[in-house]
């Protein structure tokens, strides 16, 4: 067979190879655990059960609390997760790189897909169990597509700067995992705002995964339409740390090799 | 005849950083300049003739695998030029890309969609024919593989994929005896039908088997190239 038979065109084969790693993500993340895929539902739900407890206070006060908590956990697991396994996905696969001629920013981006993967089960079971918890089914909910859209192209941004650095100072994962819970207790998720004190809201405004986790609030928690201005300042603040990543990333790659 | 594969004047620099801070010494040269620039390869130049084939040899540690690595277009020369008109191979060293967690028919798909060809059915059947390996061996997980299941999965894998230039990076060498016979035969196959081999190995009476042509590396240099036979004696009197 000619290798013009065999051989996909190189956008193809792109797409193929971020299909692959993206299914072996998947496939190792669950491969010894008993109940797979469910995790990515778990999760956050014993974290909405740890919210009950300790914010117990917001819980009566805030209006439908359980859906309030959950319309932000599910987001933040999913940005977590990614930066977390994405920061070591360029280390992990050092074998892989070392052997192949492949687009060392793939392994990042299958990050994102099995993770949206895991997200879009997580979902259907929610909105199933939401029902419960007043949820309103509106059309609204569609502009969740365009949301996660903005939302992953951050995650993977943020992704693509910590595990290109990272594989030069390994010390960028161990900090970043350490202050991860910081940024997640500064993110409103099992609080809502108005507890802050105005003289302290500005350190919440200037925590970007806040605004995005404001955008899902508005399909999710309060069934209309996001604010169409907050829409356009998250999309350009993605698109704008995209292409930065882009830059960054590119100029570290060519000495990946020589680090793993 | 244009050649395949044309190597002029190449030269590959690792950057390093110090592997670490141990002390406030280091922590202060550090912040200066993190990292420090080692050459390893040095003014590289061959030429490589459709159908011909390369033995490479030279000490452990001579930059025998960066030079495979820069054939295989991943690492990429900080001066010099490169001129390659054939398709490549993924390099073939022992256990490369090979995923412990998942099985090994799992291996199969994962790095036959990484080398950009299909994973069908009758291909991943006559990998499993060629290495050897029955259905419950390749339905467990890589990782309780010996190394030399290892090679017969990872060389199985590999030479199932059709380009121009193959390279190998010593794995025969861990193979039983009957698989080596085997993967010299495939070797000799592909030769026959006008391929090339790229060929690291420690045993000169295999590189002069496979290979017409040779490389002998010192330290990042070549201090001879030309027909196996002379340079695999040369080798054989460094030591």
């Amino acid at each position: 067979m000619s290798p013009k038979l065999t051989a996909y065109s190189t956008q193809m084969q792109y797409l193929n190879q971020l299909y692959a790693l993206s299914k072996r993500n998947v496939i190792v993340r669950y491969k010894h655990s008993v109940i797979g895929f469910l995790w990515g539902f778990l999760k956050p739900l014993i974290y909405l059960l740890i919210f009950i407890v300790i914010f117990s206070a917001q819980f009566t006060s805030v209006n439908n609390y359980v859906l309030y908590a959950t319309s932000g956990i599910l987001f933040w697991f999913f940005f977590s997760n990614i930066t977390a396994q994405g920061i070591q996905s360029i280390i992990g696969s050092s074998g892989i790189i070392k052997s192949i001629n492949i687009p060392a920013l793939l392994f990042p981006l299958a990050e994102v897909i099995s993770e949206l993967f895991n997200l879009v089960l997580a979902l259907i079971v929610y909105f199933i169990i939401m029902h419960w918890f007043g949820m309103h089914y509106t059309l609204h909910l569609l502009w969740l597509i365009p949301i996660l859209f903005i939302f992953a192209l951050f995650t993977y941004s943020v992704t693509l700067i910590l595990a290109a650095l990272n594989v030069y100072f390994r010390d960028v994962g161990i900090l970043w995992n350490t202050i991860q819970p910081a940024i997640f207790y500064l993110t409103p998720i099992a609080y809502t705002e108005s507890l802050i004190p105005d003289k302290f809201k500005f350190i919440i405004q200037a925590n970007p995964i806040y605004y995005y986790i404001k955008l899902f609030r508005f399909p999710l928690y309060e069934a209309a339409a996001p604010e169409m201005m907050l829409l356009l300042k998250c999309s350009v603040l993605s698109t704008g740390l995209f292409m930065l990543s882009l830059l960054l990333f590119n100029r570290l790659k060519n000495q990946f090799i020589t680090a793993i | 005849m244009n050649p395949i594969l044309e190597y002029q004047h190449v030269w590959i620099r690792y950057r390093d950083n110090y592997g670490g801070i141990h002390s406030v010494k280091d922590w202060v040269t550090s912040l200066r300049n993190p990292f420090h620039t080692k050459v390893i390869l040095e003014d590289i130049s061959f030429k490589l003739m459709p159908g011909e084939s390369l033995g490479i040899l030279g000490r452990n540690g001579c930059g025998k695998s960066t030079l495979l690595r820069s054939i295989g277009g991943i690492i990429k020369p900080a001066k010099g030029k490169i001129i390659c008109s054939a398709s490549i191979a993924p390099i073939l060293a022992l256990g490369a890309g090979l995923e412990m967690e998942l099985t090994g028919f799992e291996n199969i798909r994962l790095l036959l969609s990484l080398y950009g060809v299909r994973p069908t059915a009758e291909r991943i059947r006559s990998i499993q024919l060629f290495s050897e390996l029955d259905d419950v061996t390749l339905n467990h997980t890589v990782k309780c593989y010996s190394s030399g299941m290892l090679a017969r999965l990872a060389f199985s894998i590999s030479f199932h994929h059709d380009c121009d230039i193959y390279i190998i990076d010593e794995v025969l060498a861990v193979g039983d005896l009957g698989f080596q016979a085997k993967c010299t035969e495939r070797i000799r196959q592909l030769k026959d039908t006008g391929k090339s081999i790229i060929f690291v190995s420690h045993f000169p009476d295999e590189v002069q088997q496979i290979c017409e042509q040779a490389i002998l590396l010192e330290q990042g240099k070549i201090i001879n190239q030309g027909k196996s036979s002379v340079i695999c004696q040369q080798y054989k009197e460094i030591f």
